[in-house]
């Protein structure tokens, strides 16, 4: 697995070292950001993510809306389709937990053409998803998150941090989210123009009751289609995951659109 | 025919110059346009506003220029206010020069 992601790493830079004049770029695929602006804070974020584990796949479609009440504040929720598949059992689908978000800006640095921004993100997830079936569709607690989201974005690269706690009711074992992104943009920027650009990420999550870590190696592609669509997809896979065997993930594909709508 | 001549040729140019609009342009430097996914934003700040035509973003310069007709008032204030509701920093305002528009809509320096 250690050689895997190096090779990924190396391909990465490979790419980079290819290409010599870098420009603007969108946000990023796996990670949160604090831009709230723009397919951030005016449209529909929808993806499809195929998640392949050691005894089942499931098939996660969230459709995400939000929406600026003002420059500084967007609010939005979040509903997912849910399919799982395991080997030995009947698959099940449905609605799954549905979630609301807030984020505000509490930090704005910003210089020509560049940005540095730190958003405050509370999130509340309900259990909405049926849990009478075999395997549940949802997780049968409520979440509340509690995160910070930072980014550096320039003209030339961008870099996303984000870093928040997710307490679970119903006994069950609160967790750390925490992700880490840098974007690449591939060609020369006007507005408005089409744009591809390059992501490379982590994602962790450990969770402190039970001990258990997930990080994953997030890399992805983005292609901007003008001012109100945006193509986007990528593959992730474990580099630490201390999990029970059954739980362990080998891959994720995603693949999604984002559409501005007002 | 001389005289028809210069009779058309003068006559052309006050039809010309009568179908000619001056308009002011106006260039804002504007902090913080880093992507071109979130400059849509400003654009539709700003199209929203009588008056106000040929608006342009360059991000890496990071200004934010359009053409304002003739006989209209948009404040600095007014600007800088749009700037911000847009979620970006206004800096300077500027007038680089004033454009003038034929009927076709076509900007002349």
């Amino acid at each position: 697995m250690k050689r895997t992601f190096f090779y990924w790493v190396l391909l990465i830079f490979c790419i980079f070292s290819l290409v010599e004049k870098s420009f603007a770029q969108g946000p990023p695929i796996f990670s949160d950001s604090p831009i709230l602006l723009g397919l951030e804070g005016r449209g529909i974020r929808t993806f499809g993510r195929y998640i392949v584990k050691e005894n089942a796949s499931i098939y996660v479609h969230p459709f995400a809306v939000p929406y600026n009440i003002i420059a500084k504040l967007a609010i939005g929720g979040i509903a997912p389709f849910v399919q799982k598949n395991p080997d030995n059992l009947k698959s099940q689908s449905g609605l799954g937990d549905i979630s609301v978000f807030a984020k505000y800006v509490i930090v704005q640095e910003d210089r020509t053409a560049k940005t540095f921004r730190i958003v405050v993100k509370v999130q509340e997830t309900f259990p909405t998803g049926k849990t009478n079936s075999e395997p549940p569709i949802g997780q049968d607690a409520y979440q509340s998150y509690l995160g910070i989201v930072s980014g550096y974005i320039t003209t030339e690269y961008s870099l996303y941090s984000e870093l928040g706690y997710n307490a679970v009711s119903n006994n069950l074992s609160d967790n750390l989210v925490y992700s880490f992104t840098f974007g690449y943009p591939l060609l020369p920027v006007t507005y408005p123009s089409k744009q591809v650009n390059l992501y490379m990420g982590f994602n962790g999550n450990s969770s402190f009751e039970t001990n258990q870590t997930t990080i994953l190696t997030s890399p992805g592609i983005q292609y901007i289609a003008g001012r109100r669509f945006l193509l986007e997809g990528g593959i992730q896979f474990p580099v630490v995951q201390n999990l029970p065997e059954e739980s362990k993930t080998k891959v994720i594909y995603t693949l999604g659109v984002r559409v501005l709508i007002f | 025919m001389k005289r028809n001549f210069l009779g058309i040729l003068l006559l052309t140019f006050l039809f010309v110059g009568t179908s000619l609009a001056q308009s002011k342009q106006v260039k804002v430097k504007v902090d913080g346009l880093s992507c071109p996914f979130c400059a849509y934003g400003l654009e539709k700040k700003f199209k929203d506003v009588d008056g106000i035509e040929d608006i342009k973003i360059d991000i890496k310069e990071g200004t934010l220029s359009f053409l304002l007709e003739e006989g209209k008032i948009f404040p600095e204030e007014q600007i800088r206010k749009k700037v911000k509701q847009a979620g970006f920093t206004p800096k300077e305002i500027t007038y680089p020069e004033t454009s003038v528009k034929n009927e076709k809509g076509k900007i002349h320096p």
